[in-house]
């Protein structure tokens, strides 16, 4: 984090930026580390017992335990550190948006961000164009769409079939500041982040 | 006496290409006769470039692929001369929309011999499918059969793109195409076929099996810690498993999709793992990484 402003002084930025929770297998988390984080104040929750869902499953399932209903619909749970590195866990990862769709979960990285758009409904994305765009995408991962229909992209879809190994929507552009999508399908949406320099 | 399944071809896989001694030296099925061809995309070359890069028979650069390797290359080989790398690892062709190659780039390749193809006219297919489809066809290679296209830099980054990359593996699905990462590789395997992994010592445990495009509702593997599918259908395989303790799967232990089980975070535990599948799927191992 520290790496990440403008400070001069480390420690007063490791002493800003303290997790409430640490939660996982506690397999990588270094010694010093935990212990720091222990000292101020963050709850280490060990789950090593449980070795059937992955670090952001049981991070994920916290939140969702937590939240009622009613709350579930203001939330958002953004998530660093998701995608790239080893591609089982991305899927796992991935995974994750679909085992919890009643969730509003973004995954984000330096290049771009992606999210679930469920079938259930119809979407509306609104288009931050001074940090996100113009490059996106649509994806039926999980599953082939028979009909999927946008408006607000380059190249909009008109029940269109959607399938890897066929047609995906991939480098596609955003071409107004709300974008709509309707599937029979579970899509992945993903759009750039533009470099904030 | 459960019916025995429909015979289908075998299909070999081996990762010998990633050893440091040659692969004809390795006892992997398909070690002898391979050709290699080399893909680079836009991203940082992982460690391993120089290694694919000598092994291969031919290199191709996509676009932005080319900025790459002019400045990971000399970084990759610490201990030589920059400019003695850069003419040593120049590409055979270097082919896409031509929108990201930095111009001092292209004009230092062109002028060294490699085959600039400016294929900015062909907005439908994808950077990775462009160099693929001129691999496969226009290229003049003994051992076609044995091609392995071995491609550096189609994960990770932005996400469409990783997703259009990997819809090149279903869209070739009878050509070997691997893409390799610092910390994975991943391929296809089509369910026409029954596969058989040949596990190198660079690489593993971390192992996943993905249906990406739709749900598969029977797989069967063998050689992983998990394995899916139903126990062996002998009786005196199922008593060894009972004697050694395995846990034996349930039948229904075999569907997989998204919103339900995928297989992630296996372990690769023999030297050679089966799968046999109704549906593509998405094999991942992760790399060795080296102290």
């Amino acid at each position: 984090m520290f790496q990440l402003t403008n400070e001069q002084d480390y420690e007063r930025v490791r002493n800003r930026y303290i997790p409430e929770i640490i939660e996982g297998d506690m397999d990588s988390i270094r010694p010093e580390v935990k212990r720091f984080y222990s000292s101020q104040g963050s709850q280490i929750s060990d789950k090593s017992h449980n070795q059937e869902t992955t670090d952001l499953h049981k991070c994920i399932s916290r939140i969702h335990r937590s939240t009622s209903d009613h709350e579930k619909t203001n939330l958002c749970v953004l998530v660093t550190g998701a995608l790239g590195g080893r591609f089982d866990h991305e899927a796992a990862n991935i995974n994750i948006l679909y085992l919890f769709s009643d969730m509003r979960i973004v995954l984000l990285s330096d290049d771009c961000l992606i999210r679930l758009l469920p079938k259930t409904h119809k979407h509306d994305i609104y288009i931050e164009s001074s940090v996100e765009g113009p490059h996106c995408g649509l994806f039926p991962v999980g599953a082939p769409s028979g009909s999927t229909t946008t408006t607000g992209l380059k190249w909009n879809l008109s029940e269109a079939k959607m399938r890897f190994g066929s047609m995906i929507s991939t480098s596609n552009i955003v071409h107004a500041e709300k974008v709509t999508v309707q599937s029979d399908a579970d899509l992945l949406w993903t759009i750039s982040l533009r470099n904030l320099t | 006496m459960a019916p025995t399944p429909p015979v289908r071809p075998v299909m070999s896989h081996s990762s010998a290409f990633l050893l440091p001694s040659p692969p004809s030296s390795s006892a992997a099925p398909d070690g002898d006769g391979d050709a290699y061809a080399l893909l680079v995309l836009n991203q940082r070359l992982p460690r391993f470039a120089p290694l694919l890069w000598d092994r291969a028979r031919v290199r191709v650069c996509a676009d932005g692929g080319a900025n790459r390797l002019f400045d990971d290359m000399p970084e990759l080989l610490p201990g030589q001369d920059p400019d003695e790398v850069r003419r040593r690892y120049k590409p055979d062709v270097i082919k896409g929309d031509l929108d990201s190659i930095r111009p001092e780039v292209k004009e230092y390749y062109s002028n060294m011999g490699t085959q600039i193809v400016d294929e900015s006219h062909d907005q439908d297919t994808t950077d990775l499918h462009k160099c693929i489809t001129f691999v496969t066809e226009k290229l003049a290679i003994p051992n076609r059969s044995n091609l392995c296209i071995l491609v550096l830099g189609a994960l990770g980054g932005r996400f469409d793109h990783e997703m259009g990359n990997i819809n090149v593996l279903h869209l070739f699905p009878t050509n070997r195409i691997i893409l390799l990462s610092d910390d994975c590789l991943i391929f296809l395997l089509p369910r026409t076929h029954t596969h058989n992994i040949h596990i190198e010592s660079i690489e593993g445990p971390h192992c996943g099996l993905i249906p990406i495009g739709a749900p598969s509702t029977t797989t069967t593997t063998t050689g992983l810690r998990w394995n899916l599918g139903k126990p062996p259908t002998s009786s005196i395989q199922y008593q060894q498993q009972l004697v050694l303790n395995l846990q034996i799967l349930s039948p229904d232990d075999t569907s997989m999709s998204f919103g339900g089980l995928i297989s992630t975070s296996n372990i690769v535990e023999e030297e050679s793992v089966t799968i046999n599948s109704d549906s593509d799927l998405i094999w991942t191992i992760s790399l060795r990484h080296h102290s």
